[in-house]
Order: structure tokens, then C-alpha cells, then sequence
């Protein structure tokens, strides 16, 4: 048999002159069981060719694409989601306010109960020394002190929330 | 209008030959190719436009391909790891399947050896069986500029043939 023709074809295969079916019939040719030794070696390289375009994704890859695709299909989830993101630093900012004034809240509220304490301890005892009634009223003036200190804090730590924002 | 189980999702498996073919990882090709796809769904209205939805997935996925490759270099992910499943002495069904599984990796590894843009423009010849043009049109290049890549490509493939051939004569 004469193998001229694959011989001129596989030639102008590594030149690049070969038309896309010239190619196919290379890759046809060379398939086939018997092929003459001289041109074995080429074998190996067009039956490579063919088997390399069976590579495929499977089933699971259609679940996993076509689940992902209706989850991006849903506008409901889209819209909701650009809301929240809109909204989102108003929102921080209203927490932050809301923490700083519980804590200043409770914190004066602390004071006053304990000042209040101070207070019955004098109704109380009428025998109190003049000295302890003293100390009790500088303790009282503490409190005081330290009441607005605390609300003067809760006014300083929004300021500056605010600047952040 | 297009629709996603005619139009987009049949073009999976070769969108997935090609990014396959450059990151030469089976999990990150998969991964570009869910990423192609979606994206092309949620631009559908604007692909309405695109005469040809195949060379548009391939450039795009490419480009991604190439993205993902250099990210995966500059993390030292070793390449070529999972491509393909390494013969291994036990699991020999006779001596014809393991000489036949051995030149398959012998021309793959020389395939996946060659520069990105030649592995690419001969996967997108001899492989898939696009036109010069399309390739082309994939790769932002000339016509000629494929055909000199492809002789590159091919040539290199035919010396390593022969020297592979001297080594046992």
C-alpha cells in the first residue's frame, strides 16, 4: 500500500498548510490498528488528539451550576440584601448611641442609689457628731461630681461617634 | 431571549478543555468554568448582542484562566499534579493499556510543557478543531500570529516524537 498521500499530509501538518479536514482525515488514519512502522511514532500524538476532546464534566457540575444559577435568579434575596447595605451605617450608629446611653444610664443610676443610701443613714441617726456630718456631706458632693462626669463622658463618646461617621 | 440549558450551559466542556489546558488543575478549571457560565447568565440581556457565544466564553475564560494560573504560581501550587491519572505498576491491565497510558502522558506532559499561548492555540486546533479565525478571535491576535504559535507548537511536538523514538531504537 502507498502512503504518499499521509506522508504529504503529515508534512504539511507541521508546516500549518493543513485545511481542518485534512487533519481529521490524519486523526482517522491513524486510528486505525495497523499502522506501518515508519510512521508509528506519530500514532501516539493523533490518537491523543482524539481522546483528549472526551474530556467532559459530569452530572453534579449541571446540579451545582443550575443551583447557583436560580439562587442568583431570585430578586427578592437581590433586593433585600442592597437594603440592608444601604442602610447598614445608620443602623451602627444608632447602636453605638443606644450602648453609650444604657451605660451612662446605669452608671448614674448606681451613683444616685448610692447617694440616696447616704442620705437615710443621716434621717436615721439623729446622734450624728457635726464632724461625721461633715464628711457624709463631702461624700454626698463626691457622688454629685461624680454624676455629671458620667453624663459629661456619655456626651463626649457620641461626639465622637458622630466625627467617625 | 437566551436560555441557559440550550445556549449557555452545552458550552461547559470545552470552556473547561481550555481553562484546563492553561491552569492544568482539574478543581480550579472546574471552578472558572462555573464562574464563565454564571456570569454569562446574569449578562444575558447584553449577550443577546454576541454573534458568537462560544468565542466570547473562551476569551473570557481564558483571560480568568490566566488570572488564576499566576494567583496559583505565586501561592507555589504545584501544577500538573491532578491533570491526569499517573499509571501505576498494580493497576496494570496488561502491558498494551499501560504502553498506551504512558505515550498518552508522554504527549500531554509535552503539550502542557509548552508556553501558555502555544499549549492554548494547539488545544484550540487539534483538539477542539476551531478555525484559524476563531482561534483568532479568542486570543485578540492575527490569523498569522496563531499559525506561527501553532508551528512552534507542533514542531516542538514532533522533535520530542523523534527524540523519544532515538532513546529506544
Amino acid at each position: 500500500m502507498d502512503y504518499k498521500y499521509i506522508e504529504q499530509l503529515l508534512e504539511s501538518y507541521f508546516d500549518c498548510r493543513t485545511t481542518l479536514q485534512e487533519e481529521q482525515i490524519l486523526r482517522s488514519f491513524f486510528s486505525q490498528e495497523d499502522v506501518p512502522g515508519h510512521l508509528a511514532e506519530y500514532a501516539d500524538l493523533f490518537n491523543y488528539e482524539v481522546e483528549a476532546r472526551e474530556e467532559v464534566l459530569d452530572e453534579q457540575f449541571d446540579e451545582r451550576v443550575l443551583a447557583q444559577i436560580k439562587q442568583s435568579d431570585k430578586p427578592k434575596a437581590r433586593s433585600i440584601r442592597m437594603r440592608t447595605r444601604h442602610f447598614a451605617p445608620f443602623f451602627k450608629a444608632a447602636a453605638v448611641v443606644a450602648i453609650v446611653l444604657t451605660i451612662g444610664n446605669a452608671a448614674e443610676h448606681a451613683i444616685g442609689e448610692h447617694a440616696a443610701e447616704e442620705d437615710n443613714v443621716m434621717a436615721i441617726d439623729p446622734y450624728t457628731k457635726a464632724s461625721d456630718v461633715q464628711q457624709v456631706i463631702r461624700v454626698k458632693d463626691m457622688s454629685q461630681q461624680a454624676k455629671t462626669q458620667t453624663k459629661n463622658d456619655s456626651i463626649i463618646g457620641i461626639t465622637t461617634q458622630d466625627e467617625r461617621q | 431571549m437566551l436560555d441557559f440549558l440550550h445556549d449557555i450551559l452545552p458550552l461547559k466542556n470545552i470552556i473547561f478543555r481550555t481553562a484546563l489546558r492553561i491552569v492544568l488543575n482539574r478543581e480550579e478549571a472546574e471552578d472558572i468554568v462555573q464562574d464563565i457560565l454564571v456570569k454569562m447568565w446574569e449578562q444575558r440581556n447584553e449577550l443577546e448582542k454576541v454573534n458568537n457565544l462560544e468565542v466570547y466564553a473562551l476569551r473570557a475564560a481564558r483571560n480568568l484562566a490566566i488570572d488564576r494560573m499566576e494567583k496559583m504560581d505565586n501561592r507555589h501550587v504545584s501544577l500538573n499534579s491532578n491533570v491526569h491519572d499517573r499509571p501505576d505498576s498494580e493497576a496494570a491491565g496488561g502491558d498494551a493499556l499501560l504502553a498506551k497510558k504512558e505515550a498518552d502522558l508522554f504527549i500531554a506532559d509535552t503539550i502542557n510543557a509548552l508556553p501558555e499561548k502555544q499549549r492554548t492555540i494547539l488545544q484550540m486546533r487539534d483538539i477542539e478543531g476551531k478555525s484559524y479565525k476563531e482561534i483568532a478571535e479568542v486570543l485578540s491576535i492575527t490569523e498569522s500570529d496563531v499559525k506561527v504559535s501553532l508551528f512552534r507548537a507542533r514542531n516542538e511536538l514532533k522533535e520530542k516524537i523523534i527524540e523519544k523514538k532515538q532513546l529506544f531504537l
